[in-house]
């Protein structure tokens, strides 16, 4: 069995009055793709953000890559990549300017040359990559801001709702971007309300309920579990 | 590129865009307009004024009269005879032709009257086609040009030398707050005005702006989650806060050096008779350089403390007001009164505001208070130390993703309400 890239043990986040996470466990292996699902307010993003070194949790070990979320945030954050629900990227930028923006915080000189290149090579946008991003189509953005969170070759990345509001083109195009991402030594983090999607793309799902995993497995696994043939269905059942 | 000189790069960037930019490029090209203005009726002013003249007088002090607009003015139109209608009539048209706008009409009995011991009537015809500073104030060029025919009406009647028509010669000295200076206390106010007024506003232009630029520059990082972004990104936090402090900064002293380019332009445009009896050293101007540096550093970092909290650029703005009043209420104070002249509360609570520091620091250095402008300079860096050690704190923990204030949560929106 290969090692985890991410662990998670136990995870605890309050707000104020309202226990968002309360005491999520799971595990990402190198080479798989895991779909973190649930309903909204359930926790996901929560989750996500926490592994991202971008909130601090009140309980329990996150590690990523080897590294724990609170001891080593800076390792961590060298280790993975985060592309938020809805993001955009600098207005002030091309997408060219945009990708070299991001690799110069991973490599410098021929190394970040080829990791734009790279870049380039995921947005496809052909000569648009000149163009200022203030001028993108939200597909367009998407396209550009997966294409500088894989660049980096990154353990993991971790992908927030990645073809919320995208159409249909635009949407598939991401996802076998996504699809084609995962190597032996990579791994992908996602969450989505997509339940077709996440059929499609995960290797394992992991449900999310009121701030506690509920229930983890390969999407067949899931639905022989809970009887039903598909996952959506498997989704009904856990939240009901 | 290295990260962090890219972060600054990235940061300018931002905040050079058009949205932030105009307003600052607005105000100096208004100084410069403003100045331009004022410079274009100075101009006007000491040109020689074209003027007709309706001689009806045959007597000498009617010629002196004449000859002194033929000295001092170019005299378009001259004719003698009565002023009736018609011939004012013709000559205000003659003159206006040629660029004047009056027409001096002298009397058949001027020389008479004042002969007989009364004062002669000279009638002052004016055009005026624009009514402006401009043109009113071209008409009293006209009036010197009476003086001075008065005045040599006065030597040709009495025969008095230009001693005894002005006996006295003025020495004046006067101490400003101990300060000795050998002018006028007129030309110190002119000279003090000039030169002084507008550093409070350049000042509080500076604070203002900058602040503005880097909390709506924070507030759009958030709305389009870029700052989610960077801020998962391999590079410490106070390299980020840094970057952007340093970003703003530049821009709010590349701002004020435009205020004060723009107001120079304006100033020498206009003139500012006696400036050399107060001005600052060179040193002067480094201290309140430093001082401002300081004090922008500070507004920067409580600019980006207050971005975190806001929820949108609309939100960032309403967060702005409190930090603008805080710069204004020190400009005011400064520009209409002074902080030494108030009782110990308002002056304690006026030098409490660091604001208030490099605001009072020119007014002070022209009196040598050197001492008390260092010690605001030591207040105004404890002050940005403090707000930049809070404001890495506070990216340093959940409230740039969460934007939650805690009990202050309730004071923000109701501050955005």
């Amino acid at each position: 069995m290969s090692t985890p890239v991410v662990q998670v043990s136990d995870l605890r986040k309050r707000y104020g009055d309202v226990q968002a996470l309360d005491g999520v466990s799971f595990e990402v292996s190198a080479g798989e793709i895991f779909g973190l699902v649930g309903p909204n307010g359930a926790g996901k993003t929560t989750t996500l953000r926490t592994l991202a070194t971008l909130l601090n949790k009140n309980g329990g070990t996150v590690e990523v890559a080897g590294h724990d979320v609170e001891t080593e945030p800076d390792a961590v954050r060298g280790s993975m990549r985060y592309l938020p629900e809805d993001a955009g990227a600098y207005d002030s930028m091309s997408g060219r300017a945009f990708l070299e923006f991001i690799a110069d915080f991973y490599a410098q000189g021929d190394e970040a040359a080829a990791m734009v290149d790279r870049g380039v090579e995921i947005a496809d946008l052909d000569e648009r990559i000149a163009d200022k991003t203030s001028e993108y189509s939200k597909g367009m953005t998407r396209k550009i801001l997966l294409g500088s969170a894989l660049m980096t070759d990154p353990d993991l990345a971790i992908l927030d709702e990645p073809t919320s509001g995208l159409d249909v083109q635009n949407a598939r195009s991401v996802r076998e971007v996504i699809k084609s991402f995962p190597d032996a030594e990579s791994s992908i983090l996602l969450s989505s309300h997509n339940m077709l999607e996440v059929e499609y793309l995960c290797d394992r799902v992991g449900l999310l309920n009121d701030g506690v995993i509920v229930s983890t497995g390969t999407p067949d696994e899931l639905m022989a579990e809970h009887g039903v043939a598909n996952l959506e269905d498997v989704f009904m059942e856990v939240v009901a | 590129m290295r990260p962090f000189t890219r972060l600054i790069w990235k940061e300018a960037r931002e905040l050079l865009r058009p949205q932030y930019i105009l307003p600052i490029l607005m105000l100096p090209l208004i100084f410069i307009a403003m100045g331009q203005g004022f410079g274009g009726i100075e101009d006007q002013l000491n040109q020689r004024p074209t003027v007709g003249v309706v001689d009806g007088d045959d007597g000498q002090y009617g010629d002196t009269v004449v000859e002194t607009l033929r000295e001092r003015a170019d005299v378009a139109y001259h004719t003698n005879g009565t002023g009736s209608d018609g011939a004012v009539r013709a000559a205000l048209n003659e003159t206006t032709a040629a660029g004047g706008n009056a027409v001096l009409v002298i009397p058949e009995n001027f020389t008479e009257r004042i002969q007989s011991d009364r004062r002669g009537l000279v009638h002052l015809y004016t055009n005026v086609e624009s009514v402006s500073i401009v043109g009113i104030a071209s008409s009293a060029q006209v009036e010197g040009l009476l003086s001075e025919a008065s005045h040599n009406v006065t030597v040709a009647a009495t025969g008095a030398s230009e001693v005894q028509l002005d006996p006295i010669e003025r020495d004046h000295t006067t101490f400003v707050k101990g300060e000795r200076i050998d002018a006028p206390p007129a030309t110190i106010s002119t000279a003090f005005t000039s030169q002084f007024i507008f550093v409070p506003i350049i000042i509080m232009l500076a604070i203002v702006f900058s602040g503005q630029m880097v909390m709506n520059s924070m507030a759009s990082e958030k709305e389009s989650k870029t700052l989610e972004t960077l801020l998962s990104m391999p590079i410490p936090r106070r390299q980020i806060v840094a970057s952007k402090l340093v970003g703003g900064s530049v821009i709010g002293l590349l701002a004020a050096a435009l205020y004060t380019g723009g107001i120079a332009f304006s100033q020498l445009s206009i003139g500012t008779a006696g400036s050399s009896a107060i001005s600052l050293s060179g040193t002067d101007y480094l201290l309140v350089g430093v001082s401002l540096f300081f004090a922008l550093v500070g507004t920067l970092a409580v600019a980006l403390a207050l971005g975190i909290f806001a929820d949108s650029q609309q939100g960032a703005q309403m967060l702005l007001l409190p930090l603008s009043g805080l710069a204004i209420v020190p400009m005011f104070a400064t520009m209409f009164t002074d902080v030494d002249a108030l009782g110990p509360l308002a002056s304690g609570l006026l030098l409490a505001i660091p604001f208030t520091h490099p605001i009072i620091a020119p007014k002070r250095l022209l009196f040598d208070d050197v001492g008390l402008v260092v010690a605001g300079i030591g207040y105004v860096f404890l002050f940005a130390v403090a707000a930049v050690v809070l404001v890495i704190k506070l990216f340093e923990s959940d409230r740039p993703i969460t934007g939650d204030a805690g009990w202050l949560d309730r004071v923000v929106q109701l501050v955005q309400r």
